[in-house]
């Protein structure tokens, strides 16, 4: 008996959810944006720029695109953007859908630029197995290369680092790889400070040099954790170094406790206080103590009087 | 007295160490007392852990006990210490809170509070009567000139090295001057007997996460600082879905937003979108910084009260 009204609760919820499910994925998107078009290309550096958009603000719901690794929420699930069921709609539907926001989707109208968003378009673009015409275009044709090589070169001086990316072909010779990005960052606390700039592509050298931010902290010598690493491990696999130099701006660590104050705990309040408070229970204990003893005081008075 | 104390804590560290033997690394923050009586009941809520020797046990997850494998007096020196060379500083970007009140969560399952009682809220503001209203989670401000360790009579709440403040349980006296002496109201007081003490009862007492609580004394956020001591954002950092928080160390010059794990230079983004504190005339100087709502990445949905209208 209990398990049937279970089974039918259940039932019950199921048929709800569905419901709700089909309403959550109604988007009125006005035939006007539809007819939208990116006006950015499918080139490597857009896609790149819109991976890492999309990495920071649509990755922690809608997970990896293509993986299917959304957050599980309630009614409606995020979609999965690298989904062909998703890139079926056109251009200037998603441009709306990123525009507007509905439900749980927040709204990027003001907080993304109109460039990002094409950018994260881009991106999703490149997932589409259908859109043959807006396949990558790729701009430099690096050779199938083994053993690559990231070097690193930094100038203390100048506070420029230099990155060199080479890989050996098949014929045995090493040759640099070209319009790679590369990913520059410094270690903090709790993440990678990315200081690689908008422009860290390899160039026909294989190298990307950039200016270390002057007034970027380090330790007290100075010293920074640097990770360098190639930015999509599609190419190459996963190929990064990690150095310790004394690039930084040398930063002695300020210890509040340091200096006495009226915040401090006992042992670190300012001595003035200390001072008057301890001057005013000593003077103030010592008049009652002086009142006290020329009591006791005072019948010997009267006798030596007498 | 004292040595009495530091004996029992000793007891009491040696028998919650014979407890987590049986869980593996991932959860040795937990035990697994009471998980056979769990087996027996309904199931409720489990999680997978992985025992010492390699088995994938079920565990219901309210068996599951905070366990600290500290003595007291350890935790007490370097609570009172601070972690050398950092300096944490918090940003709060008003744009972007749409009142999920998930970092309120995160924060009473960390601190021991019932759900009516707030380390962190979310409160709605309206400043004047014509400006928009908005969200503001008001955390405790961490001051680098604390009105509240100005006035405790028994020097139980103090102000660390990395700039965090703190209480002490087993020093405060529960004479609530600190309370009176917050302009920001950051610090509860616990009238009546904390929630679920049962579980918490043989748990030493962590001075950086305050917990056990205990009845007539005072509590309030810490940055988490237990959490940091392990290189983790503070609970409510990390829970929060819409990227309102961002967490760091000044000294470094860098936060990191606990939604999007981005790591950002602290003076840019400060200088960029007119962060600012709160009360700033009355010279406590917050380690707590607000980006001013504008731009608001949602539409704000008005009343609080009205329970329709919470997202
Ligand atoms: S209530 Fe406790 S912490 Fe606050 S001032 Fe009194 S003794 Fe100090």
């Amino acid at each position: 008996m209990k398990n049937t009204i279970k089974i039918i609760a259940s039932l019950f919820l199921l048929f709800v959810f569905t419901a709700s499910v089909a309403k959550g994925q109604d988007w009125n998107v006005p035939a006007s944006a539809k007819n939208k078009q990116n006006p950015y290309e499918a080139s490597t550096k857009n896609i790149s720029s819109g991976k890492k958009i999309y990495n920071i603000n649509c990755k922690s719901c809608h997970g990896d695109a293509g993986m299917g690794n959304m957050l599980p929420l309630q009614p409606v699930a995020p979609s999965d953007l690298g989904s062909q069921a998703f890139l079926i709609q056109g251009d200037g539907e998603i441009y709306y859908k990123i525009n507007k926001g509905q439900g749980a989707m927040p709204t990027f109208e003001k907080t993304l630029s109109d460039e990002d968003k094409w950018m994260v378009i881009t991106y999703l673009r490149s997932f589409d197995k259908n859109k043959k015409e807006s396949k990558q275009v790729a701009e430099v044709v690096n050779p199938e290369v083994s053993d690559v090589n990231l070097v690193l070169d930094i100038n203390n001086e100048e506070k420029k680092i230099n990155a060199n990316l080479s890989g050996v072909t098949e014929k045995g010779d090493r040759v640099a790889l070209q319009g790679i990005e590369l990913s520059i960052k410094v270690k903090r606390s709790f993440g990678y400070l990315d200081i690689s700039g908008d422009d860290a592509y390899t160039n026909e050298k294989g190298n990307v040099t950039i200016q270390f931010p002057a007034d970027l902290p380090g330790d007290r010598e100075g010293h920074v954790n640097l990770l360098v690493k190639v930015t999509d491990d599609a190419y190459y696999g996963e190929v990064s170094v990690d150095r310790i130099s004394s690039i930084g701006l040398p930063t002695d660590p300020v210890n509040p406790l340091d200096e006495r104050a009226m915040w401090g705990t006992r042992a670190n309040a300012p001595i003035w206080i200390i001072l008057s408070y301890v001057g005013g229970v000593i003077s103030i204990w010592g008049v009652i103590f002086l009142v006290l003893f020329q009591l006791i005081q005072l019948p010997k008075m009267a006798k030596n009087k007498e | 007295m004292k040595e009495e104390t530091s004996n029992n804590s000793r007891r009491k560290f040696l028998k919650s160490v014979g407890i987590s033997i049986g869980a593996a690394g991932v959860v040795s923050g937990f035990s697994l007392l009471g998980a056979a009586k769990a087996a027996a009941q309904e199931p409720r809520e489990t999680v997978n852990l992985l025992t010492q020797d390699g088995q994938l046990v079920q565990v219901d997850k309210d068996q599951l006990r905070p366990t600290v494998t500290e003595p007291l007096t350890e935790l007490q020196k370097r609570g009172r210490e601070g972690i050398a060379g950092k300096s944490f500083v918090m940003v709060i970007d008003l744009s972007k809170c749409r009142n999920a009140r998930k970092c309120m969560d995160a924060c009473q399952n960390h601190h021991q509070l019932r759900p009516d009682q707030h380390h962190i809220n979310v409160l709605q503001m309206q400043d004047a009567e014509h400006t928009a209203p908005y969200f503001m989670p008001k955390p405790c401000q961490h001051c680098d000139n604390p009105p509240c360790t100005k006035v405790c009579p028994v020097d139980a709440t103090f102000k660390r090295q990395d700039g965090i403040v703190l209480i002490d349980n087993e020093r405060c006296i529960g004479c609530r001057f600190c309370i009176a002496a917050c302009p920001y109201s950051a610090r509860i007081f616990q009238w009546t007997e904390p929630k679920d003490p049962e579980k918490y009862k043989d748990l030493t007492y962590n001075i950086e996460a305050n917990v056990p609580q205990k009845k007539g004394t005072i509590s309030k956020c810490l940055f988490s600082a237990d959490r940091l001591r392990e290189d983790k954002l503070p609970s409510c950092v990390s829970s929060c879905p819409n990227g309102v928080y961002y967490f760091g160390d000044q000294n470094e010059d860098a936060v990191t937003n606990g939604t999007t794990h981005e790591t950002v230079r602290f003076s840019k983004l400060i200088e960029e979108n007119a962060g600012y504190t709160l009360m700033p005339e009355l010279g406590t100087k917050p380690r707590v910084y607000y980006l001013p709502p504008k731009n608001r990445a949602f539409e704000f949905n008005g009343d609080l009260l009205n329970e329709e209208n919470l997202h």
